[in-house]
């Protein structure tokens, strides 16, 4: 638990009561949850807070998960995990996401917070 | 049975005559005679017809080219003017098909949001650790009456999203080696509330080895839920289903049997049309839209699979579904 404690996890979401819930979630398990309300946003607490993984959503104002994506994997922090939360379960969107250099895809609908849980876990060993 | 034929056979004359009654068409496309299709083929037809006798009237009568040739311009002109018209009507009826899916797109994708926002949040209050606010037993009744119509408006949503996916070929399937039996005891679990509430007994009888199959086990879960959530909501109160799983040669088989309302015969053949729902299944479950059976065999056939079934009223249904087996 101690060694979660020291993690900090960035969560790119637009809709606050969505974003709540995560951060509660997250917040509940010993993670350190930062919170970003748009693509911008993200970036820069990307650059400030160097998180060790990001939880982000597609559709987004100002910069959208594909460009977030696209600047993360461009940059240092490059080796993030990044996944992917969305409803966009299309295959063209999917895909995209996985050029990019996505982690892993999950859909919101489908997706309780424990299976998210469960998706960081996994991705932060 | 004298008596039920002839009603057949007038019910069937009924339809042949309907098939020609072009304003109710029109009005189920919500289009103006002279924008249907259905009205304009047959102004095109009665066109060709007077275009052939006519032509024939003057090649017998008029021995003058020119008469022929201008007569016979005129009538390809007239022609391919009803047929332009044609095609307008059914480039519009075409376009208001692809509003239609656009609209259901959106509308899906715009409820997914606040859907997911009301499971979380409600996972959440559930999960609440500070033992000072925990809820009471009522309230956490409610909050489980939430999350049942949640859950069933989150299904709604996602099969409606499912279907417009599989129509346009965007729907993404990840297919791997799994076993049935998994899946098919986790949708019985999931499905505890309305088996419990109908006190319905499901009984699950496997056979011993039985192979993997090539499946994508969210999308495989999808037409089991469908297929075994029917059986159970389809069930006379205290009644039975039976799911069976077993090899049948080169292939697994998947059996859900139940003892409900079943099918009439003369609607077995709409039974896997988007949105039909059986006329005397209506009567008894008025929420659901009709999609379940659609799916279900759209998903099937990206798997090489079938689906097929047997239904008596009054007496229930059988679901069959085969699969290929993969060689072990």
């Amino acid at each position: 638990m101690d060694d979660q404690v020291k993690k900090k996890i960035l969560v790119v979401e637009d809709d606050r009561s969505l974003q709540n819930a995560i951060v509660e979630m997250l917040t509940n398990e010993n993670y350190q949850a930062i919170s970003a309300l748009d693509g911008e946003e993200g970036l820069e607490k990307l650059k400030t807070e160097k998180p060790d993984l990001i939880l982000l959503d597609i559709i987004l104002p100002k910069k959208d998960g594909y460009e977030v994506l696209e600047e993360i994997k461009k940059g240092e922090q490059k080796n993030v995990p990044v996944l992917i939360l969305t409803n966009l379960e299309e295959v063209e969107n999917v895909q995209k996401a996985l050029d990019l250099g996505a982690t892993t895809f999950m859909v919101k609908s489908d997706f309780s917070l424990k299976d998210i849980l469960g998706k960081i876990k996994e991705n932060l060993k | 049975m004298k008596v039920s034929l002839t009603f057949k056979n007038r019910a069937l004359f009924w339809k042949f005559l309907d098939e020609f009654n072009f304003i109710s068409s029109c009005k189920k496309y919500n289009l103006g005679l002279w924008q249907c299709p259905n009205f304009l083929f047959l102004i095109m037809t009665i066109i060709t017809v007077i275009a052939m006798l006519t032509t024939n009237y003057i090649a017998q009568f008029y021995n003058d080219e020119a008469v022929t040739i201008f007569s016979v311009s005129g009538i390809t002109v007239l022609i391919m003017t009803v047929g332009s018209f044609v095609i307008r009507g059914v480039e519009k009826i075409a376009e208001a098909n692809i509003i239609k899916t656009e609209f259901i797109s959106i509308i899906s994708h715009q409820l997914c949001s606040p859907l997911s926002a009301i499971k979380w949040n409600l996972e959440i209050i559930e999960t609440e650790r500070d033992g000072e606010k925990r809820l009471s037993e009522k309230q956490l009744l409610f909050l489980g009456n939430i999350k049942k119509s949640n859950e069933k408006m989150l299904k709604l949503v996602n099969d409606l999203l499912e279907v417009v996916r599989i129509d346009q070929g965007r729907s993404v399937f990840v297919k791997e080696n799994a076993y049935l039996e998994p899946i098919a005891r986790e949708v019985v679990a999931e499905l505890e509330y309305i088996r419990s509430f109908k006190n319905v007994k499901v009984d699950i009888e496997v056979e011993k080895d039985l192979p993997k199959v090539c499946i994508d086990s969210k999308k495989m879960k999808m037409a089991m839920e469908n297929l075994i959530g029917n059986a159970i909501k389809y069930s006379k109160d205290g009644g039975e289903v039976k799911i069976i799983l077993e090899k049948k040669g080169k292939n697994m088989q998947m059996t859900v049997k139940d003892y409900g309302v079943g099918i009439p015969k003369y609607q077995h053949n709409k039974i896997f049309e988007k949105f039909f729902r059986s006329n005397n299944v209506s009567k008894y479950r008025t929420e659901e839209v009709g999609l379940g059976l659609y799916l279900v065999k759209a998903i099937l056939g990206n798997f090489d699979g079938e689906v097929w079934f047997e239904s008596e009223m009054d007496k229930g249904s059988t679901f069959y579904v085969s699969l290929p087996a993969v060689k072990s």
